[in-house]
């Protein structure tokens, strides 16, 4: 129990100072609480110890106690629900950060699946369970503590039993807490299966549904479905004995209570009224306890979420402790780069160098290492040997920051925000002001297109009237680019125009994109290609070929090829 | 009975769990003997109490204590027994209740599905229904035993003395005042928090999802402003609603426990006046001590009482969706000729209709193209002849039977239908092709595979047919998933193929061969395409031009280059764009 509050703690970051005054004014509360003993001594020693009746005093005890209670109750549960939610939102930003700094290599469907989970569903436990578990449990724990002082105050013997109640009511708790530590991660391995297989369901009901295999394919996720409910039905069964057994072991000592309350009454060292006091005791002391231990199943799960939470402080982040350097010019020069997703061979000792202020496209083979090729530039990865030089300089010699202030990417997939059309933009830039925006969409050719939405820039985009075609999004991903002004871009082409009608506008945003700037494209279409000052056929993971347009038409090879080919692709007919 | 009125969620929970009934039930009495036991050592400390004061020793005592001890037992075995009875109720609701989810969505309309992000059915299927555990496993047995046995408790000591029963009552009133102001607003605060929530978790997922953009533009989580604005309302909504709650919270939690407050000081003077006996006020403190506990389980579930609505409302949602209605026996069809006459659509929810008064005759054997700007409806004709919904106005035909007559097994035995992105199982590249027909023998799936121009490369991974996809194929490229999922179709050979876009997101590399593959495919079958480069469709038999919902113009490409502006028009774009070298 001990282990998952410091954890909690470690957790806490910022709010850690927060989280302990929260505890010490939680234990005032206790104490505040526990005055009901002293009001409830005061009446057994008018009732049975003959003392002189005053109702006033004993009154006062309990509305202090409880105003008290209530008070302090209200200022550590707020304080201890900001220290939950606010960690979890600390964790939510940090998290986020550090994706920054993973290498873009292990991130695929799968990865990235489950740092959403993390982060939203995970951390959302967190941030549910945090708050109530630490309320819960300081509290109840405290309580029982402050009555256990009480106790000693009264009579020593039995406040020592009470007290040696709790040590065993720990240990035991502790004991069940290994016992079923597998429980936590047990858990959520059940729901990981099952999300995927409800999602590979549903995902594939469109071939399921017109192929007829309803049957074949339902039958798999309802086995799964069946294996969640015995898993979770044998998790419930390997805990709920444990319940009892802190139950009990708590409810011994209460008798124990009651039994040498009655001994030493019986042997004349206990007063009558002392006596009736601690049988009446023997309830109160470990209520609260009870209903904290009651809550070490969901401690078992937080702290199971906490360490997965943590688990992505664990990926592998590249290098990123380098220096500020302002590169004066945009040349790129690979050296011997050699590069390897795990034991695929994707580049084997590429060498070439991109003058500043020219265009080189990069042909070749899907899987050859295009995309590959491109993304070390911007160091989403690192090479395996070898170099890559931007203005002279290493790309692992920069600070990440640095050196992406030299390149503007556009990809082939465009990806823009569920924000404003505005944001969007500026995330180029986010110093931008609003004309700079505009001056950006204008060059894009999207201007026109944005002030004829009812909203203007400030359409949201993917809700509702912001549903853009395909070429409008696509110029608005290269305003973006345009906006960061940085002198390389890198420029996955798109390939084919998603609506032939916007061609024209297409053509020219890019036009104002690469205007005087170092350009490496992957290249689909023959009319870039051509005008290319240098091409480079990638074919498994080497220049299998290098030079102009015309050159290159003129030696039989993977470039004539290709040209044959595409115009095969385009002079396709259905009938 | 009340019969038109919608049923409350909790009929509906209990309605779904009706299998599971006795063991509810059971489950019940099981905690009710539980919470009896903590009574019982209640009793027992009351009985020692007089004991004590009507002169008794430690001897008489002890066979009290023993009882005690018992009553304790009786309540950690029982309420275990109960928990675990309980929960194999509950696990085995959810279980059938996800399997009617499930079941439910093999019977909706497909069109539904495809526009319902997988994710939220992921969510209701999964979360929504774990959701309900807390509910049926835990409040259904605690909350009415730990209602039920205070009640006795206040019925004896409304028999010791009635005065001292309302003084034993006043913290309880006054508690459950403050619980019930502060639940007052629950059900909206919730709302609001579920809906707080899904924008944090949408903007989440964009990010993630966008890591690529991310980098590109060295954005950070927390100077992304949306990100960590979502971030930040999500934890500000919940902590400003705790801060909210807190108030009564913190009042009745410290006051109901707090009897002491009442009883005492009353106690103390009917006592004095004489009208109260001390073994009488012993026994009531001890009685009404007994009281708070339960009282407090009882009302930690409140929360829960909130939140069921929506669970089940979410969970019903589904449910209750409409489905498709077919006849079980398969109907005559003449030929595979499909006509549209008058079809008019709308989807679901939203008012504007989306096609008007379509009408189309496809001929066996022959070429129709579907063209037109995007959002002209033409996707929204091939998903409707495909069955993916139910025309909302007209009637289309497959071989002169209305496909609301046909069963849906039928109505897919005749139609192909290929989109851009065909989802693979994480199973083996064989057993992805074979589902186009489930009795194909190898040779059959590796002569689809050939057909399909993907026998190479898959002879080439690490496994040859025997490589696993991965999760939605994951572990393949675009076109080679393409290419698989057309060696599916082509194993089905069904009479009619679809084409919709579904060369439309290949690399150029593998653009030819995709090509050949659906070459391939189509041969001999009527064969409705829709497809974005036009020089693909010049030579269809039929070229269909839709605006706004509309057939604008259909015949040959040269009548319509003569006759239709729009097709002209388009058409002199794509020869703009055409990219030959």
């Amino acid at each position: 129990m001990f282990g998952i509050l410091k954890k909690i703690f470690a957790f806490a970051g910022g709010k850690r100072g927060l989280l302990k005054k929260a505890m010490g004014v939680s234990l005032l509360g206790a104490l505040f609480a526990s005055l009901q003993f002293l009001a409830l001594m005061l009446a057994m020693d008018m009732v049975v110890g003959g003392a002189k009746l005053t109702v006033w005093p004993v009154a006062c005890i309990m509305l202090v106690s409880i105003l008290g209670h209530i008070a302090c109750a209200y200022y550590s549960t707020n304080a201890e629900t900001d220290t939950g939610y606010h960690m979890a939102a600390e964790k939510r930003v940090h998290i986020g950060d550090r994706l920054r700094y993973i290498p873009m290599g292990y991130f695929n469907d799968n990865s990235l699946g489950n740092i959403t989970a993390v982060v939203t569903t995970t951390l959302g436990d967190v941030e549910n369970t945090a708050a109530r578990c630490l309320v819960m449990v300081i509290g109840g724990f405290l309580n029982t503590l402050a009555l256990c002082l009480m106790l000693l105050f009264a009579d020593w013997r039995l406040g020592l039993i009470a007290i040696a109640g709790i040590l065993c009511y720990l240990a035991v708790t502790e004991l069940s807490q290994s016992a079923t530590s597998k429980t936590g991660p047990a858990r959520q391995y059940i729901q990981e299966t099952l999300v995927e297989k409800v999602l590979e369901y549903v995902q594939g009901m469109g071939v399921v549904k017109s192929y007829g295999l309803e049957k074949d394919s339902g039958q798999a996720v309802y086995n799964t479905v069946d294996d969640s409910c015995q898993k979770a039905l044998a998790l419930v069964r390997s805990i709920t004995p444990w319940s009892g057994i802190r139950q009990i072991t708590v409810r011994i000592f209460s008798v124990a209570i009651v039994v040498a309350a009655l001994a030493f009454y019986a042997g004349g060292t206990l007063s009558l009224a002392r006596c009736l006091l601690m049988l009446i005791a023997s309830f109160l002391i470990y209520a609260e306890l009870e209903s904290a231990g009651n809550m070490s199943d969901q401690l078992q799960m937080l702290g199971a979420a906490m360490d997965k939470a943590n688990s992505i402080d664990n990926t592998p982040t590249m290098d990123i402790d380098g220096q500020e350097i302002a590169s004066s010019h945009a040349f790129v020069e690979f050296q011997d780069v050699h590069f390897a997703y795990g034991d695929r061979t994707i580049l084997d000792g590429i060498s070439f160098t991109i003058p500043e202020k020219t265009t080189t496209a990069v042909v070749g083979p899907s899987g050859g290492g295009k995309t590959t090729l491109c993304n070390l530039i911007a160091r989403f990865w690192d090479v395996d040997d070898g170099k890559i030089l931007v203005g002279g300089h290493d790309v692992r010699e920069y600070k990440l920051d640095s050196l992406m202030k030299n390149i503007s990417m556009v990809f082939q997939n465009v990806y823009l925000f569920n924000d404003t059309i505005e944001n969007n933009i500026k995330f180029g830039r986010p110093s931008a002001t609003h004309e700079q925006v505009m001056d950006a969409a204008k060059q894009a050719c999207c201007h026109d297109f944005i002030t004829a939405l009812p909203e203007g820039y400030d359409t949201v985009l993917g809700e509702g009237g912001g549903t853009l075609s395909g070429g409008e999004k696509q110029r608005i991903s290269i305003a973006r680019a345009i906006i960061k002004d940085a002198p390389m871009i890198i420029l996955d082409e798109a390939t084919a125009s998603v609506d032939p009608e916007n061609e024209v506008e297409l053509q020219t945003a890019i036009n104002a994109l690469t205007h005087d700037k170092t350009i490496i494209m992957i290249a689909h279409r023959l009319k870039t290609v051509k005008d290319a000052d240098q091409i480079l056929v990638l074919d498994g993971g080497h220049i299998a070929q290098r030079g102009t347009h015309a050159e290159l038409l003129e030696q039989p090879g993977l470039y004539a090829d290709f040209i044959g080919l595409r115009q095969e692709a385009v002079g396709w007919k259905l009938a | 009975m009340k019969t038109k009125k919608e049923p409350s969620p909790f009929a509906k929970l209990w309605g779904w769990a009706n299998a599971y009934h006795g063991g509810f039930c059971g489950s019940v009495v099981l905690a009710v003997i539980g919470v009896a036991g903590t009574m019982l050592a209640y009793l027992c400390v009351a009985a020692i109490i007089r004991l004590l004061l009507s002169g008794g020793g430690l001897r008489e005592c002890l066979p009290w204590c023993g009882l005690m001890l018992g009553g304790y037992l009786i309540k950690a075995v029982f309420s275990s027994l109960s928990t675990g009875m309980s929960h194999t109720a509950t696990y085995h609701t959810l279980r059938d209740l996800r399997k009617s989810l499930l079941s439910k969505l093999s019977r909706v309309p497909m069109g539904t599905i495809l526009n319902t992000p997988s994710g939220q059915y992921k969510t209701t299927i999964v979360d929504r229904v774990e959701g309900m555990e807390p509910t049926l496993a835990h409040l259904i047995p605690e909350m009415t035993s730990n209602l039920l046995v205070p009640l006795t408790l206040v019925i004896s000591i409304f028999v010791l003395d009635w005065r001292m029963g309302l003084a034993s009552l006043v913290t309880t009133a006054i508690g459950l005042l403050i619980v019930s102001q502060s639940t007052k607003t629950y059900a909206v605060r919730w709302k609001g928090a579920v809906e707080v929530g899904r924008r944090m978790a949408n903007a989440i997922v964009e990010y993630v999802g966008g890591i690529q953009v991310v980098k590109a533009f060295s954005q950070s989580a927390g100077s992304y402003k949306k990100y960590a604005g979502a971030v930040e309302d999500n934890a500000r909504y919940f902590v400003d609603w705790m801060h909210d709650n807190q108030k009564y919270m913190a009042s009745w939690q410290s006051i109901l426990p707090a009897v002491l407050v009442s009883v005492l000081p009353t106690g103390l003077l009917l006592w004095n006046s004489g009208s109260l006996s001390a073994a009488d006020f012993l026994t009531v403190i001890v009685l009404s001590l007994g009281l708070t506990g339960p009282m407090i389980a009882a009302l930690s579930f409140v929360d829960e009482l909130a939140i069921v609505g929506t669970n089940v409302g979410e969970i019903a949602g589904i449910l209750e969706s409409p489905e498709l209605v077919r006849p079980q026996q398969p109907a005559k069809l003449s030929g595979s000729g499909v006509t549209l006459k008058n079809v008019s659509f709308t989807y679901g929810e939203v008012k504007e209709e989306v096609l008007h008064k379509i009408n189309l005759d496809i001929h066996p054997g022959t070429v129709t193209a579907l063209v037109g700007p995007s959002g002209s409806g033409k996707s929204t004709i091939a998903k409707l002849i495909a069955g993916f919904w139910d025309v909302t106005g007209g009637a289309i035909t497959l071989g002169d039977v209305d496909l609301q007559d046909i069963p849906l097994d039928q109505l897919n035995r005749q139609i192909a239908y290929v989109a851009q992105d065909n989802y693979l199982f994480d199973r083996t590249v064989r057993d992805n092709i074979r589902m186009g027909r489930p009795d194909a023998a190898d040779a059959e799936v590796e002569a689809a595979a050939r057909a399909a121009g993907c026998d190479m490369f898959i002879r080439a991974l690490e496994n040859g047919y025997d490589t696993v996809c991965g999760e939605g194929g994951g572990h393949l490229s675009g076109g080679e998933r393409q290419r698989i999922s057309i060696a599916r179709a082509m194993l089905k050979d069904a009479p009619i193929v679809i084409l919709d876009e579904a060369t439309a997101s290949i690399d150029p590399e593998n653009e030819a061969l995709i090509q050949r593959a659906i070459s391939a495919l189509t041969k001999g079958k009527t064969l409705i395409v829709i497809a974005h480069h036009l020089g693909t469709i010049a030579g269809a038999d039929t070229i269909v031009v839709v605006e706004n919902g509309r057939i604008a113009a259909q015949g040959n490409q040269a009548k319509l280059l003569e006759t239709c502006p729009l097709y002209a028009q388009m058409w002199k774009a794509y020869l703009g764009t055409r990219d030959a070298a």
